[in-house]
């Protein structure tokens, strides 16, 4: 009881400091993880739990600060940051995970770390034109109606309000969303999309609430991944599907050459050049370096308890769609 | 309040977590994964559990025969060997911690009998959406799960029809094992080869019946080229059950010749079915009909021709002889 006080104090003193720029929040969690490493007899049995950090070690209740840093800086450039160091592939990556959910009309999407939302507008977009198409067939077929087709019209007239889709787009970072918003506003999308703000590893939503659960490239930035996803399986409905885009291990070892010296040297070098910010995204290629592989994450969800768990490589393994179902 | 919320899941997350079976995974990206069992979400699907047991071996609704024959044998190991902690299990379905090894007990299903469940469920959703995926996801929605789960079947339609079509030739062969059974205790008169094949060849084809106006599409689906083994395969086995029940026990190049012949028969007898607007299909029976007797026809005229070939060779040598003799070429002076 006394230990979660001490967290809770110093997690309140952090908050109160906001002008802390990252390299100076670097040096004051090594400052700190020093001190808690030195007396550790005071100290509780959590802190001594550290994880990583990119390539730095950090105690675990540091990290989630920090990756809220990175994005709070990164939020205004994060699109353009995106087309830039991937030459626009990261939207064929969000097609591709779309075309593999391929929602069926009246699904409701959870999608966690949604940032910008990216997700959801694509989402949003393929059931729009889903139900035109349908739409169109039916009235095609219908060139010559029956008298029965005739009346069953009448009867069923009322029944496209309950097929509308929704998305919920979920992330810790308000800058973050407000983004999103904003993109949201220019697109003119506004039903059917609701923001909300959650940590992945404690979702704000009652159990069994959403047919599709999507996280992409957000879940290497989760502290505590395990977590995140058995949050994932109580949050959907049975029969609801997990989808997970992220960064993976490359096979190829020619392509894994080329792509570790593109994401060394290129990636921060286009981070300071466009965004300022050359530590943000250096966090970020050492972050896709810690994650665990394809199998490995896989055996993850398994664990968690989803079946049916299947992965694919895009790009060669740059990037991995894992997928799996609660039944 | 938070805390206490917090509790709350925590205490869900713990029973869930008894709930779930660690099994041992496959390592390929196919979801086919034999030893993986799961339990079924116990509050919702508990009605389920008494009347769903594992399919008996003798009539098997999942894709592939052997899958099933092995996971029946898993059954039968896993409850010969956990016959007491099986019984406690039935009565008590949400603590499995002690039975770690005995995941095809006997409420446990496997992802290919849920797979299974969900297609049949579909099935009947099919005249109204077609064989597509929204039947699917209908089927799906009867049976609890959201239709988020059709994600399961990469082959989309195409697993239906598939699904479909094995569970007619299951229910084919029962009836032809039934009758079989019948003749062999003498409770019925075996049949002529010919009437044996209609019957057979017209039980099969009733089952379409009911959805006989979108079976065009389930036609089309089936020509795909990366669905075209399957089909191939389902069409070869169907005929091959119909002929070892008609009795043919033949090892040579008739084998081959009956079967083909079977095959042309059932798919030109398909075709005539789709376009058969007679009440009862009675078109179409007196079209195989004909057809088969051709081939029978055939066969016996097969038989005359050659005897008569032989016939008509033995008379010219006679004529020949005869000349010859006439001639006088054949004396020896």
């Amino acid at each position: 009881m006394s230990a979660s006080m001490r967290l809770l104090v110093r997690r309140a003193i952090r908050l109160s400091d906001t002008n802390i720029q990252i390299s100076a929040a670097a040096r004051a969690a090594a400052r700190a993880a020093a001190r808690s490493s030195s007396c550790r007899c005071f100290s509780d049995a959590a802190e001594d739990r550290s994880t990583h950090f990119g390539f730095e070690t950090v105690p675990e209740t540091e990290k989630a600060k920090r990756v809220y840093k990175v994005f709070e800086n990164v939020a205004q450039r994060y699109d353009i940051m995106n087309d830039a160091m991937s030459l626009g592939i990261h939207r064929v990556w969000k097609d591709m995970l779309l075309h593999a959910m391929h929602p069926q009309p009246g699904v409701r999407l959870l999608d966690v770390a949604g940032g910008t939302g990216d997700i959801s507008f694509r989402f949003l977009e393929y059931v729009r034109s889903q139900q035109e198409r349908q739409k169109r067939r039916a009235a095609r077929s219908m060139q010559t109606p029956s008298w029965q087709d005739i009346s069953n019209n009448y009867s069923t007239e009322d029944e496209d309000g309950p097929l509308e889709s929704r998305a919920v787009v979920c992330d810790i970072n308000k800058e973050m969303l407000k983004v999103g918003k904003q993109k949201a506003d220019s697109m003119g999308i506004s039903t059917g999309l609701s923001w909300v703000v959650g940590d992945a590893e404690e979702l704000p939503f009652d159990d069994d609430q959403f047919d599709i659960y999507t996280i992409a490239f957000g879940i290497r930035n989760v502290t505590h991944i395990d977590q995140a996803l058995q949050e994932a399986l109580r949050v959907l409905k049975p029969g609801g599907r997990f989808m997970c885009l992220e960064f993976s291990k490359v096979t190829n070892p020619v392509l894994a050459r080329l792509y570790d010296a593109y994401s060394f040297q290129m990636i921060p070098v286009l981070g300071e050049v466009i965004a300022g910010d050359w530590k943000s995204y250096q966090y970020l290629v050492e972050s896709i370096r810690k994650f665990p592989d394809q199998e490995e994450f896989t055996g993850m969800i398994e664990d968690a308890g989803f079946y049916c768990v299947q992965y694919r490589n895009l790009t060669g393994g740059v990037v991995a769609l894992h997928s799996g179902f609660k039944l | 309040m938070a805390a206490l919320l917090r509790g709350v899941r925590a205490g869900r997350a713990l029973r869930g977590l008894s709930s779930v079976v660690a099994a041992p995974t496959a390592t390929t990206p196919q979801c086919s994964s034999l030893s993986r069992g799961f339990h079924r979400a116990a509050p919702r699907l508990q009605d389920d559990f008494k009347s769903d047991k594992p399919p008996p071996s003798s009539s098997s609704t999942t894709f592939h025969e052997h899958y099933q024959a092995h996971s029946a044998e898993q059954d039968n190991t896993a409850t010969a060997s956990h016959e007491g902690a099986a019984a406690e299990q039935a009565s008590r379905p949400n603590t499995s911690y002690q039975d770690q090894s005995g995941e095809q007990g006997e409420e446990y299903e496997t992802e290919e009998q849920l797979q299974a469940r969900i297609l049949t469920a579909a099935l009947e959703f099919v005249p109204l959406h077609g064989w597509s995926m929204e039947a699917i996801a209908s089927g799906a929605e009867t049976l609890g799960l959201s239709s988020a789960s059709t994600g399961m079947f990469n082959n989309g339609a195409g697993d239906l029809v598939l699904h479909f079509i094995t569970q007619c030739n299951s229910q084919l062969t029962e009836i032809l094992a039934e009758q079989h059974k019948q003749v062999q205790l003498g409770q019925a008169e075996p049949k002529a080869t010919a009437d044996f094949l209609r019957d057979a060849v017209e039980t099969r084809l009733r089952m379409y019946i009911p959805y006989i106006e979108s079976w065009p599409q389930a036609m089309s689906i089936l020509l795909l080229p990366h669905n075209i083994p399957d089909s191939l395969k389902h069409l070869s086995t169907l005929v091959d059950d119909i002929w070892y029940y008609a009795g043919d026990r033949s090892t040579d190049m008739n084998w081959y010749t009956k079967r083909a012949a079977l095959t042309g028969i059932y798919n030109t007898t398909e075709l005539v079915m789709l376009q058969d607007s007679s009440p009862d299909f009675e078109d179409t029976w007196n079209f195989l009909d004909n057809r088969i007797q051709d081939v029978v026809n055939m066969a016996s005229t097969a038989k005359q021709v050659q005897s008569t070939g032989e016939a008509v060779v033995q008379g010219l040598m006679g004529a020949a002889f005869t000349l010859k003799n006439l001639t006088g070429l054949n004396q020896r002076r």
